[in-house]
This record gives structure tokens, sequence and C-alpha cells, in this order.
């Protein structure tokens, strides 16, 4: 569970120190994966989190391969130059960790092979000595499947391999890999708090796992999968009051009519998808989340009542947790009514929407720690999946997924006929919006028309009135592009 | 069909205008969709049917409706718990069990031991022989013992699935399937069932002070193998018995089996192919238990101003009784803990805050522990819901827990909420909850074992503090009322006597051996 907004005098939280991470493990082991998955998870809790990756800090202080001296990579014995370069790199690395933890950094996952135990332990005891917890994550894999997948879909693609052929690519990596294994010393060692990860997840071993930050870690790594899979996000249809949380209604006309063209087009995607994986419709399934708000879980109706092509399985879960923000007291007020009624409130929101609890209210960080179960869940989920749900809270799923900073959550734009597509990638997640419905005329009959933006609703309409300047290193985030997580991104937003 | 929803949609829209414009400029509009005024009742009638001539789902109406209990019918689970005796597997089972129990699955433990003493006892009444289950009972060389005790195993498990395929969730086997024999005859039964998989749950311990406790206390408690003997007596036969499984004893290693290892109650644990839903969940549970000595203590926030009017919800501040009773509080907690630390959780409404405010402790306050959401009904007192909705207050009062007030949350919902609030209790020492009726009622009957349809009746009155001491087997309680008078705000469950219907936890933290019944 995630902690309420508090901050400390050190910058820490959870009274959880600082902590370490090494990976441990192979070439082509997940590592990079995980670590990625691990402090995008991090950082939606609010820690202080900074990824220094070996590789990376490589590329950008020595170039490519082609660049360095052909002995760069084997282990064993090496000329001079070798030697030299290597220190420098991993010199370099070293000093950016503790220059994040000096600055007040809590969490840094270094991602190395860091293989050799005699190395592995002088890093631990170095950093053991400035009072930080040192855990290590093994990533372990002897599925011969795994490996090659990893290599052909990440690997060699890095540009290390710019330029060449495939499948020397692989055979090359396969080289670099064999020269690793002689020296590899798998971790065995008991006296440092440990995980290791078997075959992505099949088996997870724990070692003196102990304080907050360390378990919410392992229970996020036992949920994770790199398993292939869509998440699609859609609003819920157009209701009867637009803007009362309480009266909870039911959909208007235009929303049953929207919801039966959101179920059209999911059920075509989804299908389209299927057959481009070559999959069979009957092995897997499309499972619908809905809240359990009348007008979202009614949105979910034709799903179960329409005709859906017979060889589909889908199922629809509802969950209470999912529910839209709650405003408070300001329930069924229009903008210009919150400010004439409650003029001090609106100046504290309009300064930090993300923080701000109006009175009886939620807050967007409340909203957040409420929807952490459901996140994990969704990091779990192996099939595809269909998220109907609120605006509110499809913006702080999306912010977690593509790993926006919080602060930019109340400005996300979510438009009503928009279907976002969530789809994993190596590195971060690839996300596209397709626009399947344009709205009705506002006449409450369910004919097509103009799109028609609700005036009154206080949450709608947030992401104009009050629009604060965005930081210039925030990911702009724009449904219409894809929009992928480079791994060097955040070595620049966090030195 | 349409032009009569357009009437009333217009008809809504202009009494809205109506009704914000018309109070004093200065102060904020009263909640239009409260149960309180008209416009819900206008609402409901108006927009009876808005999807024209299809087949509509339900909608809600009035204050609220009952919601159904969610399904778990695909979630079919045997749990076998591995260990050597004195390990702290049926301590384990035990918790399991609650905190499942909690979340309303269907759970079941089904102890070998207990089936063995029963079979006993029938086999003593019908042919007067009685049989000898001291050690060497248990021993690998007894031949003739050690067939029948692979009987009772299997005849356990086949109780078990029986019962997962009549409708049960989890079945837990509690025995020390100690050998690879065992654990794969135990996975070839499981394995001819569809839909029904097999976790194994594994206690290792080689820290002799934490065997020594255990083995203290199963002499000790009542035992009824050891029922005749003395405590020294038994302690010696019981260490015999626990060398006879030593010599045979296989810890889990298969790695096609998916189990769960914890040594040394967490320092270490290993999950091998832990996958489902459940699965995870039960795993991080157990990953989050101790056994550091700490108690628990509970509180609703001091007498408020709504409290006084009988009014539900709402975020009013203490009444002057209520400052009394918190200005007595600090005295009361270090009488109590004396200079042990605390941590003390509040909720976000001023009650709870004010309540704690005079403790020097660390203080946090959770959103989660919030008060049951009213909905519609926010704000209003009991009687002015009756006289409004006179069916659905009656409906609620029946059955509270599956309850949901419109546009609020139902006892469930409250449950659901609630769960990381357990699992992080489960982690801590030393703590103190400021929380609301309702949110007390789910805790305390997580920690009691209560069943779900008594969770909304539980008695918990304000100006009290609760301790729990968590036990082996159950909670030790112990309740501080304070003099300090306070309104009463327990309804019972109606067609009962207030007397007779108060819900008592079943007494003793000690373990049940069900010595008298089969």
């Amino acid at each position: 569970m995630v902690a309420p907004l508090y901050t400390t005098d050190s910058g820490l939280l959870f009274h959880a120190g600082k902590i370490l991470v090494l990976t441990v493990g192979l070439p082509a082991r997940g590592k990079t994966h995980v670590s990625r998955a691990l402090e995008r998870y991090l950082r939606w809790t609010g820690v202080k989190i900074m990824v220094v990756s070996l590789g990376d800090y490589r590329r950008k202080i020595l170039g490519s391969a082609g660049k360095l001296p052909s002995d760069y990579f084997t282990l064993g014995a090496k000329s001079e130059v070798s030697i030299a370069l290597r220190k420098q790199v991993a010199d370099a690395c070293e000093d950016s960790i503790q220059k994040f933890f000096d600055g007040g950094g809590q969490v840094v996952i270094y991602d190395a092979n860091n293989g050799v135990k005699a190395n592995r332990t002088r890093l631990a005891e170095k950093f053991h000595e400035l009072d930080i917890h040192v855990v290590f994550l093994e990533s372990w894999c002897d599925n011969q499947e795994i490996i090659e997948r990893n290599i052909r879909s990440v690997k060699i693609s890095s540009p290390d391999y710019r330029g060449w052929d495939p499948d020397k690519a692989v055979e090359d990596y396969y080289s670099r890999i064999r020269d690793h294994e002689q020296y590899y010393q798998p971790l065995e060692e008991t006296t440092w708090p440990s995980i290791r990860i078997i075959n992505v997840g099949e088996q997870v071993i724990t070692n003196k796992i102990a304080g907050y930050l360390q378990s919410r870690i392992v229970f996020f790594l036992m949920n994770i999968h790199n398993r292939f899979r869509n998440i699609y996000f859609a609003r819920s249809g157009q209701s009867l009051i637009e803007h009362s949380y309480r009266a909870d209604s039911d959909l208007s006309p235009s929303g049953w009519a929207y919801a039966e063209k959101l179920k059209d087009f999911v059920i075509q995607k989804y299908t389209k998808s299927l057959s481009e994986r070559g999959i069979d419709g009957k092995s897997h399934r499309l499972v619908v989340w809905t809240s359990a708000r009348m007008r979202c879980s009614h949105t979910a109706w034709p799903f179960l009542t329409g005709s859906t092509p017979s060889q589909l399985n889908v199922r629809i879960i509802e969950k209470q947790q999912m529910s839209e923000i709650n405003p408070g007291v300001w329930d069924g007020l229009t903008p210009e009514q919150v400010k004439k009624y409650y003029p001090d409130e609106w100046e504290r929101f309009s300064h930090d929407p993300y923080a701000y609890r109006a009175p009886r209210a939620e807050s967007y960080h409340d909203l957040c720690v409420r929807l952490e179960p459901i996140l994990v869940e969704l990091e779990r989920e192996k099939e595809d999946l269909l998220i109907i749900g609120h605006a509110s809270v499809i913006r702080c799923m999306l912010a977690y997924l593509i790993g926006l900073p919080v602060s930019e959550i109340p400005a996300i734009e979510v438009a009503r006929g928009d279907l976002i597509e969530v789809v994993p990638a190596s590195y971060g997640v690839q996300t596209q919006a397709y626009h399947f419905w344009d709205g009705d005329n506002g006449d409450g009959s369910g004919a097509p028309g103009a799109p028609h933006k609700d005036e009154s609703n206080l949450y709608e309409n947030y992401a104009e009135d009050a629009k604060k300047p965005k930081s210039p290193l925030a990911l702009h985030w724009e449904p219409t592009q894809i929009q992928t997580l480079r791994s060097e991104q955040t070595l620049t937003v966090h030195t | 069909m349409t032009l009569e929803t357009k009437d009333d949609l217009e008809k809504i829209t202009i009494a809205l205008n109506r009704a914000v414009l018309d109070p004093p400029i200065h102060s904020p509009p009263p909640a239009a969709f409260g149960a309180g005024g008209p416009m819900l009742k206008q609402f409901d009638q108006s927009s009876a049917s808005s999807r024209g001539g299809y087949s509509t789902p339900k909608s809600v109406v009035g204050i609220g409706g009952k919601v159904a209990k969610p399904d778990y019918s695909e979630a079919k689970i045997v749990i076998a718990m591995v260990g050597l005796p004195a390990r702290g597997k049926s301590y384990l089972s035990n918790k399991l069990m609650r905190y499942l129990k909690w979340l309303e699955y269907d759970v079941k433990v089904f102890n070998v031991g207990q089936l063995r003493r029963s079979r006993a006892r029938q086999k003593a009444q019908e042919s007067g022989i009685r049989e000898d289950h001291t050690a060497s009972y248990f021993s690998h060389e007894n031949v003739e013992a050690t067939k029948l005790r692979d009987k009772l195993a299997a005849d356990s498990l086949e109780m078990l699935i029986q019962w997962l395929k009549d409708g049960g969730n989890v079945g837990i086997l509690d025995a020390t399937n100690s050998t690879q024999n065992r654990r794969a005859s135990v996975e070839a039964r499981v394995t001819r069932e569809r839909g029904i998989v097999v976790v194994f749950i594994e206690s290792v311990c080689d820290d002799p002070a934490v065997i020594a406790a255990n083995v203290a206390l199963k002499v000790s408690s009542g035992d009824p193998d050891y029922a005749t003997t003395s405590p020294e007596l038994a302690k010696l036969d019981f260490l015999r018995r626990i060398k006879q499984y030593e010599a045979i004893y296989q810890t889990i290693s298969e790695s096609h089996l998916s189990y769960l290892k914890i040594i040394n109650v967490g320092s270490q644990v290993i999950l091998n192919r832990i996958n489902g839903y459940l699965q995870s969940r039960i795993a991080f549970y157990l990953m989050n238990l101790h056994l550091k000595p700490r108690s628990i203590f509970f509180s609703r926030h001091g007498e408020s101003q709504y409290n006084v009017e009988g009014k539900i919800g709402g975020d009013s501040a203490l009444s002057s009784r209520g400052m009394k009773y918190a200005r007595a509080l600090p005295d009361l907690i270090t009488d109590n803990i004396g200079n042990a630390p605390l941590t003390v959780w509040t909720s976000t409404l001023q009650r709870t805050i004010q309540t704690g405010q005079f403790l020097p402790y660390n203080k946090l306050t959770w959103k989660a522990l919030d008060e049951l959401d009213a909905g519609v009904c926010d704000g209003m007192t009991y009687e002015e819901i009756e006289k409004a909705y006179p069916e659905d207050f009656a409906n609620r009062d029946n059955d509270k827990f599956n309850y949901r007030y419109r546009g609020g949350e139902s006892y469930r919902d409250v449950v659901v909420r609630l769960e990381p609030v357990i699992m992080e209790l489960e982690r801590q020492d030393n703590i103190l909850i400021f929380g609301h009726q309702a949110i007390l009622r789910c805790l305390y009957a997580y920690f009691h074992n209560l069943s779900q349809a008594d969770l909304p009746y539980i008695k918990i009155p304000l100006h009290t503090v609760i301790k729990l001491t968590p036990k082996a087997y159950g909670c030790d309680e112990e309740r501080y009322a304070l003099p300090i008078g306070a309104v009463d705000t327990h309804r019972p469950k109606p067609g009962t006597l207030s007397k007779d219907n108060l819900i008592q936890p079943s007494g003793s933290s000690a373990r049940e051996y069900f010595a008298g019944k089969n």
C-alpha cells in the first residue's frame, strides 16, 4: 500500500532509507526489462529513483562497439587499453550513483552484468559503508527459447549492431554471451539481501528481504511478465446527469449508442490483432474491466447481450475500486460556481491540482493510492485487456504505463470517442489513439453530430481551464503519437 | 419516447439552475442529488427507461440496492502444507484461512491429525480397541501404522476434493506431506480433476528458540493426543515423534510443482511457479507475517457533533464530550504500553484527527480509513431516511453487508478498500488506529474471524479503546471503556433483541481441537 503524500526532512519515504539494487545476470537475461518495469513502479509510488545502465554509459562515453578494441568484451586477460577503458566507464557509473544519493535520491538500480563475485562484493561493500542498503537482483535463465527471443527482439536493434545482418548479429551476440559464461558466478552468497528470478518469474527466491520498499519490490517482481498483450482504454458513455457523482445515473440514449459502437470497434480490433499474432480465439480471451458505477458497467452491456462472434471469449469484471475521483462538496458544481463559493480552495487547487484535496473529496494522489492494487493486477494480467473507465481513472493508469511524472496527471486529455491502445514494448510502451465516435449533437437523441463537450463537468474541463506551464523536461504526451520510452531519457532527466 | 426524455431533462435542468441560484451568495448550495431533497425522486421517475426498445439492465433507484457477492467460482485451489511437526503449519493455515474468509472466499482446513483422532475414537467406541498414537505410531518402520496413516492422508484429500467440487474455493490440507512420494501422490490425485490446482506451502525452521516455543505451545494447549499425560512426558513423546519424521523428511525441491517455501519465519522465501491471481496474493500475504509480540489498539473518534444530532456521514468536529475523551487518551495509552514506540493511524476526516491530537506519537492519515460513504444519504439522520425511503431503509437494515448506498459504498466495498490496510497491519509493531464504526467493524471481524453476516452488527461503542494481542490461534482482547458519556450509535439487526444479539468472538485464543466432534 502506498503511503499518503507526505514529505520527510531527508526527502526519503517509507522509513526505508537508501537502497541500491544491483542486477546480476548474463547478457540477454531480461535484466533491463525488469529494471525498467521496477523503475516505473517505484517512481509511481513517489520514490526518487534512477536507473544507471552500464551499457548505456559505455555507449555514451566510448561510442558504439565498432570503435572499441577487439578484446573489450572478452573477460579474462585484456590489453592495457581495454582495462583502462572499462575502468573509466565503471568509475563514471559509480560516481553518478554516488552523486544521485548525495543529491537526495532514494533508490538506484545499477543495470550491469555483475557476474564476477569479487567485483559485486566490492561494490556492495563500498556502498554499504555509506549506509546504503544493497540488494542483489539476479535474473537467471536456462530456457533457450527465452534467450533467443530476447536477443532477437532487443539486442540486435541496439546501436551496437547498427547496419549488421540480423543473423550475423545474433551469432556475434551469442559469442559475447559465451565469453561471459566462462567467468560468470551465479548468485549463491547469502550474506547480502538478494532476489533471484529464474526464467522470467517461473521461480523467485528471496533472501533476507526486510523493509517496506524491499518487500514491495518483491511483490511487484512476482507479478510482472513479458508476454505480449494489448491494453485498450475507453471512457464510459454519456450519462443522463453528467456532473453528479452521487446520482450515479444511467446512460443517456447517446451513451447507449456509444456503447454499441465501442463494442463493434473493439471486437474488430481484437480479432485483427489475434489474426496478426496467429492466435486462435478459443485459447485466449478478452477481459473487460469496468467500474461499479452504473454508466460504466452499462457501457459494457453490449458485450454481454450484443452479437459477438461465437469463437471469441469475453469476460467482464466489475471493480468497485475503479470509480471516478470523488469530488466531495464540489459535487454538481460548475467551475464558476466553485470559484464563487470556495475561492480559497479553488486557489489552492489551481496551484497543485495533483495533491490538493477538496473538502470531503479525493485528490488525484488519493485516487492513485486507491488504484494501486488495480495497477498490480494490470501488470499480472496476461490476456488482452479492455478497460472501460472514467476520465480521472484513465489518466492515472496512462500516467503509470507511460511513465509520466505524477504532476502531469490532471492535464492529460482523454477524449470520449477515442480508443487508446497501449502495447508494452521492450523498454517502454507504445501508445496510439483510434477515434471511433464523433459524439452526438447534444440534443439527447443519439443522432451523430459534432463532438459535444460537457461545459459543466469540473474535472472534464480542468485541462483547458487552468493550464500550468509545463517544465521543459516533462514528457509531453499526445494521444495520436506513438511514444516510446528510450533508455537515454532517464539519464538526462535525473542527473 | 425521445421527446418525453428531452422534456424531463429540460425540467430537471431548470429546477437545478433554480435550486442553485436561490440561496444567499456566499453559502454553498446543498447537495443537488441528496436523498433529503426532491430531486432524486424526480430524477428516478423521469428516467424510468432511458434506453428505448432494447433490454436494459437494472438501474439503481432510491437510495441504493443489494449487490451480489463477486463470482469466485473459477478459483479452486488445494493448498498442501509441508513440514516437520512444530514448524507452524497449522498456524499458517489458520492465518491464511482467516484472511481468505475475510475476502469472502470459501475456505476450509482439513487437518489429518483431527481425522486420525476422530477415526480412532470411532474405532474405540465400536470395537473397544484403543490405538496407540504415541511416537512409535509415527515411525516409518511401523508398517501397519504407516499404511493406516497413508490411508488417512488419502481420505482427507478425497474429502477436500469433494468439498471443492461442491462449491468451495480453497481447501487447506494440513499434514506433514514430508516425502516426495506423498507429494507426488497428492499432485497425481489433483491433476485428475479439471480446474483444480495444487500449491505446496512448506515451513522450514532450524531456529531452536522458535521450535522450542512451538513444542511448548503444543503440549500445553490441550492437544487431545496428550490429554491424559503429564506435560513432561508429553514433551518427550512429541520430540520423539518429530525425530521419526526427521528420519524420512525430504524438503520440497521438485521444480515442476508449484510451491512456496518459507524459511525461518520469512528470512528466506522461495516461490516456484506461483501463477494465478489468488496464489500470488496468498504468497504475498504469507511473506508479510511476523511473529514478534505486539499490540493493536482500536478506537473510534470521540463523540462528534453529527453523532449528537443523529446524522450519518459528514465531516463534523468533536463535541465537548468527544474533546474530553481526546484529552484523557494520552494517560490511558502510556499506562498501557509505557515507553514502547507506537504508530498512530487516523482517517482524513477531522473527527479522528482531533481525537488523536494530544498523543505525542508519529501520526499518519489514511484515506482508506475514512468512514463508509453513505452516498446520497450523507448528512441525513436515520429517521429522515426512513421517512423518505421506507422500503429501501428496511432492505438495508436486513442485509447491511451487501447493501450499497447509491453513489456510495457497501460493507463489502469497505472490506475491499481495507485490504491493503490489513496487509500493512500484519507488518507493523505496536499500533493505534483511530477509525469509524464501519471501518473498525471490518478490522475487528478480521482479527476475530467473525463471519460476514455478523460483521455489520458488531458493537463498537464510542469512547472505548479495544486492545488486541495476536496469539497463535486467535487474539486476546481487552476493552478500556472511559467513563465519559456518549451517544449509542449501534443499530442491531431488526427482529432480534439487542441484548441477545451482541456479537462476541468465540472467547479464547486457544487452538480449537474439536475434541468431542467428528
